[in-house]
This record gives C-alpha cells, structure tokens and sequence, in this order.
C-alpha cells in the first residue's frame, strides 16, 4: 500500500520506518515499483536504507534495479539484495538538500527506465529570529522585519508567521501580508491600538521544527514614521558663489496626526558620493546651505522624523530621503575669448530702443506708417548675408542712424531692408 | 440583345456610383469578420509570448525540481494526472481535417483546464518568487482563454460546456488529484509543463491556420443590395 511521507513540524528520527495507515479509497493505479520510505525528513548528516520493490506484474528482478540520487548513480556497493524483488541502498552523511523540492532519489530497471522515486528532505531545524524591527507609517500600520538567526541556510523550506497580541489582552493575531519590505517581513494593515504596548513575535517552521523568537514589546506610538518632505526646491541666494538656498514643505500626514516635525538636509557635489549633513535644521520648512563651492552642481535631499506625538517628546523614525533635488552655485569671472558678449548686449539695447523709437515716429511723424522694427530686423538679416564678416554688425548701428539723420521727405521706407547693395555707406 | 448607347452609359454610370459610395454600401458580415481576423492575430501573438514566458518559467520550475527533472533529454513515465492533462500531439491528418469550430474549441477546453492544474501546481511550491512568477503565467495563460473566447463568438461559435457529458474524466471536475507521493507529483509537473509547451506550439499552427482563412479586412460588396 502506497505510503504518505509524516506530517510537517514533527521530527522523524532517522531510519523510522513511517507508521502504516490505511489507504485512501481512490483508485490508485499499479505503480511499477513502490520505494519505502517515501519522503522522509532527516537531519543533516544522518544516514538512510532505502528499499526499492518492484510489483510482480513488471516481470523485473532485483538484480535489474540501481539506484540514483539527483541525477546521479550510486555505487552497486552501497547495495543489498534483500528478497528476489527488493533492492536496497545505504546513504551515509547525508548533506542538505540540493534544492527545497527535496532529493531525488529514483530506482531503475537496467535499461534506465523510472520505476519509482522518494523525495529526500535533508535539513536542520529552523533557528530562532532575530532582530525584529518594526515600524508604523503615520500611525495606520506596522511593518516588522527580522533575520532568520544565525545558520540562515536549513535547507528546507522554512515558514516565517509573525504574531502579535495586545499586552493585556489574551488573544493571538497572525499578520497576513509578506514579504513587503524585504524576504523577511510582514505588513499589518489596520486595527491596531495606539497607547498600549503590543507584544510581537516570529514562529520559524519547517518540516524538522519550530523555533519561536524573543518577544519584543511595543508601543505604536513610538516606532512612527511619515513621508518625506514635498515640493523641495533648491535656489541660488541672488548671486552669492557659495551658498543655496533649500526651502520644502512639510509632509501633509503631519497636520492630519497632531505631530511635529524635525528636519536633517543631505547634499553633495555632483560627481562624489559623500554626502554632507545638515542636523541642527529644527522644524522650519527652509535652510540656507553655505560654504559651497562656486560653480558646482549640488544634489540636495531632505528628511523628516515626527515627534512630539501627543505631547510626547520622543522622536520617531526618519523617513526616506526626498528624491534629490539639483542646483548649481553661481560662478563669479566669465569665461574669456570664447564668445563676445559685448556686441550681442549692444545690440540687444540697442533694438530696444530702436523698437521704442518706431513706436514714437509712428505717433508723431508723417509718412512714417511703413516704419517697423521689422525692417530693422530684415535689413540685419540682409546685413548678414551680403557681409562676409560678423564684426560689422557692431558698427552698423552708427551707419543706420545717420542714414536716418536726413530729413523725413528724404528718404523712403523701401530703401531699408531692400534686396539691393547698401549704397555709398558701406566700411 | 440590342443595347443602345444610352444603356451602357447608364449601367457604368451606376457602376462608378456604385464604387464611389463603397463605404456606405452595407458588406455582408464585414466588421464581424474584421473583428474576428483582428482577434485570431492577437491570439496568435499571445501563443507566441505565452511560449517564450513558459521557456523562462519553466527553466526555473525544473531547476527547482532538482536534477534529473532539469537534465535535457529526460523522459519519465506518465503516470496518475499526468494521464488526464490533455494531449496536443494528435494525427496530422486529423489535425489538419479538423473545422474551425473544433480546432478552436480543442484550444479552449486545452487551455481551461491546464490553467487549472498551473494554479494547483501554484500553491505547493516553496520559493516566494516562483510562486510569483507562476502566478503571472498564470494570468497570461487565463488571458489566452479569454481571447480564445472571443474569436470563438465573433465567429459565431458556441463556447464548449465546461463540464460536457461527451468530456473525458478529468473535465468532470476531478481536478488535479494529488499523487500519493511528492516524487509522482514532481513528475506530473514536469508533464503538466510539457504539455503546455506542446499545446503552445501547435495552437500557434492552429491561429496561423485560422489567419489564412480569415483575413483582417473582409469586406464584400453586395451588388443585389442595390436591385441591380
């Protein structure tokens, strides 16, 4: 009759036989060979006798069989004929498992066919977790996360149930939600009592037993944490060189939960990674960030921890940092030979007022309806193009002005800005 | 038949009309068989995904059942459910013989009911991100039935009764019978896995079939429509 493998947490001692039962009413099929134990559990380092018996029906005998184990074969040496059907093999020292689904351990007819196969769990028992943290976003929930204890690797599949109960109230809750902040967490979403401690621990089990972890004791109230900082902007200060000027807002659960904030601002330059800590900021939602280096982009990134929780003067967690936020410091000398800024700077005050003088001729001067700072503009494009070099248009401006210095009748609008040569007046 | 001029003008007259207002003469099932066409390409491109997300899930899943399972050439007996997990392979005469209707209804049963045995297969293993990435086939998987159900209605095409007296054993809600030992039921996954590579394979034939015989853009223009 097949054989089901023991149940989970209990611990099997190696070379048991698993107890008979009576088998469940489905129709099993004739399986070619049936190999007992099925599934066992055993501790590292133990040792195991495996049976493999073939049915009558298969016309096989044990002298046909050898054995596997994950993919490969055993020594005929570690095998025993124990009856005209049944081949046994003895594993010694067994290491932990090769994977969580367990070993492979298959017998086979000659000719490599399967005829039957066992699946070994090979591990130790889990070690108690450590290190329980946790942590309550403004006050809704709490987020717990440990460490498996010191061997770490069991080699069998481990199941972590983080417990939690109300001190002074007898009944056990099991947190549901997993694996939110890492492998080894859990999430408690709601209905969660603030002023009073909580009593939080973590259950490790697998197939070899069950570890239980110190408990720790808390109060929601004092593992709060909150969003970082919104809207966090970074400004030069007017033309100062060396410093910035960071301003944010402060997260907006801070106002709904009745709790203070302080503030700690991180900033580097752009091409280092060590960051720079600004701790004496104190609850303003601004800071001005001096000593800096002329011309250098900075990131900058701000932090909050709640405190003051109904009238507490404990402090909670620090949130996560604001995403950076970069700003660069402005430079003092211009950079020589590279470009000329004068001419352009002429030219663009000079447009001005030559824009507000058309302005004025088209008030107050006859025959003066076609004049525009478009023709300025068309007779620089035109300049442009029948001027080899740049540097004329510099000196232009004295050429068009006493162009225009004759009398209004004596000269017209077309003869600006037109397709022909510039007459007379050219360098 | 003695036509004169006037006639023959008059009939390509109505002709021209009669292509220039093209959209607005009512063509026999057109947006019904645009719809069909359109859906059988998105099936067939969702096969295509479906079977390089399967390779990837299925490389971690055997790597997970340790060796021999993930050995290339291994070949392990069928036993127990993986005897009830519908079979792809099938006579290629009769394949090819098969009507739209039941080429379209085999995927359907096919894919229910694999999906039913993935998610069983979902829930006994270990490892959290196995687990997750079993879950999105899973998803994906149940989209391609969906979409299969679409191109069997825009067709016209009843969908199959999920539990049908004319369905083998495992369509009567038997569902994945656990094996009596971990070993089988390593086996059975192993199966399960190849046959939804084989049935993903041959239904990317089977929409590649359909594509042929009906084409994105059908649109017949009805002449009687207009008393000609």
């Amino acid at each position: 009759a097949p054989r089901s493998r023991s149940s989970p947490a209990s611990e099997s001692p190696p070379h048991s036989q698993p107890t008979p039962f009576t088998a469940k009413p489905l129709p099993a099929p004739r399986h070619p060979a049936l190999i007992s134990p099925q599934d066992p559990t055993l501790v590292i380092g133990s040792s195991l006798t495996a049976a493999c018996t073939v049915n009558t029906d298969s016309h096989l005998s044990a002298e046909d069989l050898y054995w596997t184990l994950n993919g490969r074969r055993l020594p005929a040496e570690s095998y025993k004929v124990l009856n005209a059907t049944t081949l046994s093999v003895a594993l010694a020292h067994l290491n932990g498992s090769k994977q969580q689904s367990g070993d492979n351990l298959v017998c086979h007819s000659r000719d490599g066919g399967i005829l039957a196969g066992s699946c070994l769990y090979v591990g130790l028992p889990p070690e108690k977790p450590v290190n329980i943290t946790c942590w309550s976003k403004n006050m809704k929930d709490l987020t717990c996360k440990w460490a498996p204890g010191t061997e770490g690797e069991t080699y069998l599949h481990t199941n972590y149930t983080l417990k939690y109960k109300l001190r002074w109230y007898g009944r056990d809750n099991t947190c549901q939600e997993y694996h939110t902040a890492g492998p080894y967490s859990c999430h408690i979403p709601k209905d969660l009592a603030l002023f009073t401690p909580y009593e939080i621990w973590v259950e490790a089990s697998n197939r070899l037993g069950v570890a239980v972890s110190d408990v720790v004791m808390l109060d929601v109230l004092d593992v709060v944490t909150t969003d970082p900082p919104t809207d966090v902007h970074v400004s030069r200060v007017g033309d100062l060189e060396d410093q910035l000027s960071v301003r944010w807002s402060s997260p907006p659960a801070l106002k709904d939960f009745l709790f203070q904030a302080k503030y700690q601002i991180q900033y580097r330059v752009e091409d280092s990674s060590e960051w720079k800590v600004v701790d004496d900021v104190g609850n303003q939602t601004s800071c001005r960030l001096a000593g800096l280096r002329p011309g250098t982009v900075y990131f900058v990134q701000v932090r909050c921890n709640p405190f003051g929780i109904y009238g507490s003067k404990k402090s909670g967690i620090w949130s996560d940092w604001s995403n950076p936020t970069a700003a660069s410091t402005p430079r003092s000398e211009r950079i020589p030979g590279v470009c000329d800024p004068k001419s352009g700077e002429q030219n663009s005050t000079l447009r001005r007022e030559l824009k507000q003088f058309f302005g004025w001729v088209k008030k107050h001067a006859y025959g003066c309806s076609n004049l525009s700072i478009k023709l300025y503009d068309q007779w620089r494009v035109w300049l442009q193009k029948s001027h080899k070099t740049r540097n004329q248009v510099g000196k232009d401006p004295s050429l068009i002005l006493s162009y225009l210095g004759g009398p209004a009748g004596g000269w017209r609008a077309s003869d600006l800005g037109s397709t022909g040569p510039y007459p007379q007046r050219r360098p | 038949m003695d036509f004169r001029a006037g006639d023959s003008w008059g009939i390509f007259a109505f002709l021209c009309a009669a292509l220039w207002n093209l959209p607005a003469v009512p063509a026999l099932n057109s947006t019904d068989e645009a719809g069909a066409g359109q859906s059988i390409q998105k099936t067939y491109d969702l096969t295509r995904y479906l079977e390089h997300q399967l390779r990837t899930l299925a490389g971690t899943y055997l790597n997970y059942l340790g060796p021999p399972f993930n050995e290339p050439d291994f070949n392990p007996p069928r036993m127990t459910r993986a005897e009830m997990v519908p079979s792809a392979t099938v006579d290629f005469e009769l394949w090819r013989s098969l009507n739209d209707n039941a080429r379209l209804a085999a995927n359907y049963r096919a894919y229910t009911h694999l999906l039913c045995y993935l998610r069983g297969m979902d829930g006994q293993v270990a490892k959290a991100d196995l687990r997750k990435s079993l879950g999105h086939f899973c998803s994906s998987l149940q989209g391609l039935v969906v979409s299969i159900a679409g191109v069997m209605s825009s067709l016209g095409y009843p969908l199959p009764g999920s539990l049908g007296s004319t369905d083998p054993a495992w369509a009567h809600g038997l569902g994945p019978v656990s094996p009596h030992n971990d070993f089988l039921k390593k086996m059975d996954d192993f199966w399960l896995l190849k046959e939804l590579q084989t049935w993903l394979w041959r239904s990317a034939k089977d929409f590649n079939r359909l594509k042929k015989k009906v084409p994105p853009a059908a649109v017949t223009l009805s002449l009687e429509a207009q008393g000609f």
